[in-house]
């Protein structure tokens, strides 16, 4: 066990600990009990400490110099390579303590004894220092990126924080795509990630509370909530989840999200993720809790509820009356989505009189030529659909454009054309296709999976069994509890306040409340009476 | 308590809307029409006024015994043994008619749906379901219920619009034909649906406001008679006094709509609907039965009874009756006496009055 591995209060599961030694395993190993082990006065040995800590570790630099004094103070610059911004090391800490500090100071008046204080008051021009004795604070320091000065003959290091590596700039959201709305995207830094939150609410009740996750990883999450709006038991609740942990990594909020659901079973999300910061800025404002992961532009929000896979951020900034439609348009999608192909099996194997005469006939003809049952059929298409979406998915991109003519082509009009399907058939999966889209994306992966156990009971037991799956899955999803907010909320249990926000949306004037079990701490979101009018009585 | 869960007044009224009309809208009409004629409208709303006292008892009963649920209360007001006994009378009660419910359910699919099906698999459908929705508890099948319960009272305001161009309300004429027997006689079999009421005892303690139980069982009451109500003049106003000698008249008006050729034959589609009713409905009597069991036998949990009990109500839906015409014959002429009589309106009735007469001796005695 590393000397950095911190104390746990909970017994660390078996195995784990010889799988996630670093390679210094053996290191220090005396040293193991000590809860910290502290630094040393002489920089010597502090250095050679680190080094057998950081063995093998090539991107670890050691940077050696004198202080610009008469006196011999010996300093010990040490930081990894390509985590910290190396402008600053050369400019603003080594050319500060090594040409500059004589010209600020009296020469006379630094001393090996108050050599740290100098240096930190008046040579580094660093903004952000931190003082730590501790070893394994060093070690964290260096891991994290922030540059470690250690002064000879004190036990203090300084820790510059001047983290700087190299990421992908804030780009467009790649996965909820708005016309009208903010087109940021969350990036794989976490820090850029709670600035971008804090640009939106600037409030200091938006608190960002951190702790690090991954006994391997020590990868940082952040859990933000707005004071005030939010449940208390909520936050504690999140907390409580998170502090169950107890993993060797989390490289993404997935991780967690399945470590912290309410029913691991469900095929159905419990807890919503997003790399909007305006989504996840709307969901802090409404009394939900916001989980940040470092390496990750996805954070998850919690509670998440089924009526929300209709909701995008845009229906928010489109006037109401469009996004109350295009709101209905996405119920339908919805519901086609998970039962079209299924309600096309059954009517055609069980309930064809439900069918216009002239358009029966047609599917009769098309149906003529193919020599499989429509469960098979439908089956083969949807599966060939899948198929080709995970196809265009995985793809490199530059033989992407080819790959999907030929699977348009092939299976499109080939397939009809070769009597291996119907027409009808096709465009039966098509638009189950289309219709997934327009779902919320890990909302539609349930409907995905649904599908075909659906298209199973419909050609079973025709429209009785597609209404059976129906009933299950309705069944299960009133089951289900998102942090304790029933997962149905606000249809079953009925909220009425709550509608306003469901298949329509209402105007801003007229949605003055906070969902009701969410934000039932501080049931007010705006004062009420906001509906714009003309003057009541005009001036003469 | 067994049950932990609390629902919500307007879950309750839900619950006791479907839990009366999900399988009585299949026949109500003709069943009424058998005996009033044209006159079942009047029958429809006869019952509902006799559906208001029995409603009325079953709160009263409940009040008295605050938390408490009908088979639990049962020994306290006749005492341990005389209870166990009625207690078994009225879970044998509820097994019976639900076994009925089923039977009329699976065969109403049957014929409407899938004719070439035998009974069985839609019996064991419905009680599969439905033994998965009450292991998950009284919440849960009041969420999902209430999830559903819009569609089918969609369902029915549709059916009723739409079939308007058939509608011709001369068909009701004349009133009051051959006088007001026929009329209370045609509204003994949907007294009895009203006095299913009775179950709702087994829920009372469950609401989240008990006090509120009164005014629910009166919505229900009265809900429940606006939609007879509706069926009953929907039907007859379609078809006229023949009505009396089909078997799903409502099935049948859906039958006749035809809106311009394209809304043509959606029978599939509504009886898909009322599948979900009829299921809750079986999924509610399922749950009272498990429930009142569990407390019967003193039992800590009702879940392990949930299997045993359902494999019983599936074998007995299939004995209870051999076909279809014989199940309503049943509804019709047997069950309203043996239901009010003895388990709907008698024992209330008599429980009710030595609650109150003990009720009374012990507060003379304080």
């Amino acid at each position: 066990m590393g000397i950095y591995f911190r104390k746990r209060k909970r017994p660390r599961p078996i195995g784990v600990s010889e799988k996630t030694s670093p390679p210094d395993g053996n290191h220090n190993s005396a040293d193991n009990t000590s809860e910290s082990l502290l630094l040393s006065t002489d920089i010597e040995e502090n250095l050679q400490y680190l080094q057998a800590i950081f063995e093998n570790c090539s991107d670890v630099v050691y940077r050696e110099f004198l202080l610009a004094q008469q006196e011999q103070i010996k300093l010990a610059l040490i930081y990894t390579d390509g985590l910290t911004d190396k402008s600053q090391v050369s400019e603003q800490i080594m050319r500060a303590l090594a040409l500059e500090m004589s010209m600020a100071t009296d020469s006379t008046e630094i001393t090996r004894a108050n050599a740290l204080h100098y240096v930190k008051m008046r040579g580094l021009c660093i903004h952000q220092i931190q003082e730590s004795q501790r070893l394994e604070d060093v070690v964290d320091a260096v891991l994290s990126g922030d540059t470690v000065l250690l002064v000879d003959g004190h036990a203090t290091a300084l820790i510059n924080g001047n983290r700087g590596w190299e990421s992908r700039s804030i780009e467009d959201s790649k996965t909820e795509i708005v016309v009208r709305g903010p087109r940021e995207s969350f990036v794989e830094t976490l820090r850029t990630n709670t600035s971008m939150l804090r640009r939106k609410i600037k409030n200091p009740n938006l608190k960002i509370e951190t702790l690090q996750l991954g006994q391997v990883t020590k990868t940082d999450i952040a859990v933000a909530y707005i004071k005030g709006i939010v449940n208390e038991g909520l936050v504690s609740e999140v907390k409580k989840r998170l502090g169950r942990i107890n993993i060797d990594g989390v490289l993404e909020s997935g991780y967690i999200e399945e470590l912290i659901k309410d029913n691991p079973m469900s095929v159905f999300p419990t807890i919503s993720h997003t790399d909007r910061p305006d989504r996840v800025a709307a969901n802090l404002l409404e009394g939900r809790v916001a989980i940040l992961v470092d390496g990750t532009p996805v954070a998850l929000t919690a509670p998440y509820l089924f009526i929300e896979a209709i909701q995008t951020p845009e229906d928010y900034y489109e006037q109401s009356f469009f996004a109350s439609g295009v709101r209905v348009l996405r119920i339908a999608s919805l519901f086609l989505a998970l039962t079209l192909p299924s309600l096309y099996v059954a009517i055609i194997s069980f309930h064809q009189e439900m069918l216009p005469t002239p358009l029966l006939l047609s599917i009769a003809a098309q149906r003529e030529a193919v020599p499989f049952p429509v469960f098979v059929e439908a089956f083969i298409m949807e599966v060939a659909f899948e198929i080709i979406r995970e196809t265009g998915i995985r793809l490199p991109r530059p033989v992407g454009q080819a790959v999907s003519i030929v699977a348009a082509l092939i299976i499109g009009e080939a397939a009809v054309q070769a009597g291996l399907v119907a027409g009808a058939t096709i465009i039966v999966v098509a638009l189950t296709a289309m219709a997934s889209f327009t779902v919320y994306y890990s909302g539609s992966i349930a409907l995905r999976l649904l599908r075909f156990p659906l298209m199973f009971l419909a050609a079973f037991l025709g429209l009785f069994g597609l209404i059976s799956g129906l009933i299950i899955m309705v069944v299960h999803l009133a089951s289900l509890r998102s942090f304790g907010v029933p997962y149905l909320a606000p249809v079953a249990p009925i909220i009425t306040e709550d509608l306003k926000d469901s298949a329509v949306r209402a105007p801003w004037w007229a949605m003055d409340k906070r969902p009701h079990l969410i934000g039932q701490n501080n049931p007010r979101r705006e004062a009420p009476g906001l509906k714009p009018h003309p003057p009541r009585e005009r001036k003469r | 308590m067994l049950e932990k869960g609390k629902i919500g007044g307007r879950q309750a009224v839900y619950l006791n809307v479907t839990m009366i009309v999900a399988t009585a809208l299949l026949g109500a009409p003709a069943l009424m029409a058998a005996q009033a004629r044209q006159d079942a409208w009047l029958s429809s709303l006869l019952a509902t006024l006799l559906g208001i006292p029995l409603a009325l008892l079953t709160v009263k009963l409940s009040s008295l015994y605050p938390g408490k649920t009908l088979i639990e209360y049962l020994e306290e007001i006749i005492g341990r043994w005389p209870g166990k006994v009625l207690g078994l009378l009225y879970l044998f009660y509820f097994i019976h008619i639900t076994s009925i419910m089923i039977r009329e359910y699976g065969g109403f699919l049957v014929d409407a749906l899938m004719p070439q099906t035998p009974l069985i698999v839609f019996n064991i459908t419905v009680v599969a379901i439905s033994a998965y929705t009450i292991k998950l508890g009284l919440e849960v099948l009041a969420r999902a219920h209430q999830f559903f319960f819009p569609w089918i009272v969609f369902s029915l305001a549709l059916t009723f619009l739409l079939a308007t161009p058939q509608v011709d309300l001369t068909r009701l004429l004349p009133v009051f034909e051959s006088g007001a027997v026929p009329i209370l006689k045609g509204s003994l079999t949907p007294t009895a649906w009203h006095g299913e009421i009775i179950a709702f005892a087994m829920i009372i303690p469950f609401l989240a406001k008990p006090d509120q139980a009164r005014s629910i069982a009166l919505y229900s009451i009265g809900y429940v008679g606006v939609i007879f109500f509706f069926l009953v003049i929907g039907s007859l106003a379609t078809f006229g006094p023949g009505i009396a000698s089909m078997n799903y008249p409502v099935l049948n008006e859906i039958r006749l709509i035809s809106i311009t050729k394209i809304i043509d034959r959606m029978e599939p589609f509504i009886v898909a609907i009322w599948v979900t009713g009829g299921l809750m409905k079986v999924a509610f009597f399922y749950y009272v039965i498990v429930l009142g069991s569990a407390q019967w036998l003193k039992l800590r949990d009702y879940r392990p009874l949930a299997l045993p009990l359902g494999a019983i109500l599936v074998a007995l839906s299939i004995a209870v009756a051999e076909n279809t015409m014989q199940t309503f014959d049943f509804i019709a002429h047997v069950w309203p006496l043996y239901a009010l009589t003895a388990f709907e309106m008698g024992f209330p009735v008599v429980l009710l009055a030595i609650a109150l007469a003990r009720k009374k001796g012990e507060s003379a005695l304080d």
